[in-house]
């Protein structure tokens, strides 16, 4: 209990308070303003939906909503694939553990470093910039998150599971498809839906390896910020804080106690 | 017999073959190609010569002390609060966790666009304070490095939390009362138990951020004006910009080992202050 006073030195509700303060006043104050009649300078001049409607009808945000979503599933996709396959590995040689080490730099080095290496092999080998472009490099992004966490879980399988689905006549395929993909399904869910987050989020990457013809919600947005402020941009960042929300909500109620780091 | 036996070991490794390759094909093969491009054409000091040398070793070294200045504050505000999160918050410590979580998902270019909104000369912020009558003329935060830094220290703060969260909720509280019950003050037992106790949590969540923010560069150009430049936004003016990838590549190349060394000297340091609790 004394060491609980003593620590209220310099941990107390009111600083507590201030962070989550300072975390979301910016949020609520842009949620607030897409509702505002007037435009940015002015202060708040009464409510309407009308920047709403403008962001329905606009045909620009549909094309790059479609784009984000094309890619940050195809990302899923791909880097769930890949990882799958690699547990297949996994499963059958004991010194995979050291290769798992050539995935773990993704997490850690800076994207710009490695956007501009993409950028520098797309060009080296004359691939035009775009959408496949787009996925390759969020793919690379995914599977630095997707195999680290599938390999974690595969570790944390009963090995005695798989010696007596053996055992007991099951070839090694499918021990794989009925008893490890199925102890794997959490972790899949919860990888799947980070990258597509983390896709559907990515400005650095997507502004490297875009090109001039893809164009993906963020983008869009950066696009926007450039041409100067308008409340169109509140309204689908309202929209966006909403359904990202959302896609948090159900990752953290999949799992709240495991975490990323 | 033999042969079954060699196809049963081959064919799971063509299962593990794409993802190694793909690893390998866009990601490390990527990286060695920056180095190879770095080398190709005009060397890098020919673009060196508009700016003078001087100006691109003071755009590394202002990148490091910004990533520096950042990682410290978000290691500083964030240790508190995991504490508080672990010790006090009880019940609410999951939907506080939560709430911390929420806005690192959702994408920086929307709170970028936020924070503007708040310190714009027109802002909520300047509005505020002049209603208050606390200024009189508006402050012009925004397109400076105090934006930069807010706006850092910002986004990164959740990356803080999560590590040292992680490692408080493990630490022996027993260590703690021992050290206080034998007559340490509060002040000596945070220094010599438990910092050097939770240092691996301080280690990971300073890295989380000191890396990152090192080639940070849409916070800079939005917030920061066109004034100060960063790495990240010298690497992505030049690697775009026509006839300039080679310099641009050679400028990622020559950070990168600057901030690989920086790195390596601090993790060095605060290796040297932790202790393990298997005592």
């Amino acid at each position: 209990m004394r060491t609980h006073n003593i620590f209220a030195r310099f941990s107390n509700l009111l600083f507590v308070l201030l962070i989550y303060a300072f975390l979301y006043i910016p949020l609520v104050v842009l949620v607030l303003f897409s509702f505002n009649k007037a435009q940015f300078p002015a202060p708040w001049n009464g409510y309407t939906l009308f920047w709403y409607q403008e962001l329905w009808q606009s045909t620009h945000v549909w094309l790059a909503f479609y784009t984000s979503c094309v890619v940050a599933t195809s990302a899923v996709v791909i880097s769930l694939l890949l990882g799958i396959g690699l547990m297949l590995y996994c499963m059958h040689s004991k010194r995979v553990a050291h290769l798992m080490n050539l995935f773990y730099v993704n997490l850690v080095i800076p994207e710009v470093v490695l956007s501009v290496g993409l950028l520098s092999l797309f060009a080296l080998c004359s691939i035009p910039l775009g959408i496949p472009t787009l996925i390759i490099s969020h793919t690379v992004l995914g599977v630095g998150y997707v195999v680290p966490i599938l390999y974690v879980r595969f570790k944390s399988i009963d090995q005695r599971l798989i010696e007596s689905s053996l055992d007991l006549g099951a070839t090694t395929t499918q021990t794989f498809l009925r008893i490890i993909l199925p102890l794997l399904r959490p972790s899949l869910v919860m990888g799947g839906l980070l990258v597509f987050i983390l896709s559907f989020d990515d400005f650095v990457l997507s502004y490297f390896c875009a090109g001039s013809t893809a164009q993906t919600l963020s983008l869009y947005i950066l696009s926007m910020l450039r041409s100067g402020i308008s409340p169109v941009v509140n309204a689908l960042s309202a929209i966006l804080l909403l359904l990202s929300s959302c896609l948090v909500l159900i990752f953290c109620s999949l799992s709240i106690r495991s975490r990323l780091f | 017999m033999d042969l079954k036996k060699r196809s049963a070991y081959y064919k799971p490794f063509f299962f593990g073959v794409p993802s190694l390759m793909w690893q390998i094909l866009f990601f490390y093969i990527p990286l060695l190609c920056v180095v190879v491009l770095s080398f190709s054409g005009p060397t890098l000091f020919a673009y060196f010569k508009p700016f003078g040398e001087a100006q691109y070793i003071r755009i590394i070294m202002r990148s490091l002390l910004l990533a520096l200045f950042n990682g410290v504050v978000c290691t500083v505000i964030a240790y508190p609060l995991a504490y508080f999160l672990v010790f006090k918050a009880e019940r609410l410590k999951n939907l506080l966790l939560f709430l911390i979580i929420l806005p690192f998902w959702n994408s920086f270019l929307l709170h970028i666009s936020a924070w503007i909104f708040v310190l714009d000369r027109h802002g909520v912020l300047n509005n505020i304070l002049m209603w208050l009558g606390m200024i009189h003329e508006p402050l012009h935060v925004l397109n400076s490095v105090t934006a930069v830094c807010i706006m850092m220290v910002y986004f990164y703060l959740p990356f803080v939390v999560l590590p040292l969260y992680a490692t408080l909720e493990r630490l022996e509280v027993r260590l703690i009362e021992s050290s206080l019950d034998l007559g340490a003050t509060w002040w000596q037992t945070v220094r010599k138990v438990l910092i050097p106790l939770t240092m691996p949590g301080i280690r990971s969540g300073f890295f989380l951020v000191f890396i990152p923010s090192f080639g940070e560069f849409a916070i800079p150009e939005f917030m920061g004006g066109d004034k100060e430049m960063y790495v990240g936004s010298v690497v992505s003016r030049l690697v775009l910009g026509t006839q300039t990838a080679g310099a641009g590549a050679a400028y990622t190349v020559v950070s990168s080992l600057a901030l690989i060394v920086v790195s390596g000297g601090i993790y060095w340091a605060l290796s040297r202050k932790a202790i393990s609790s298997e005592l």
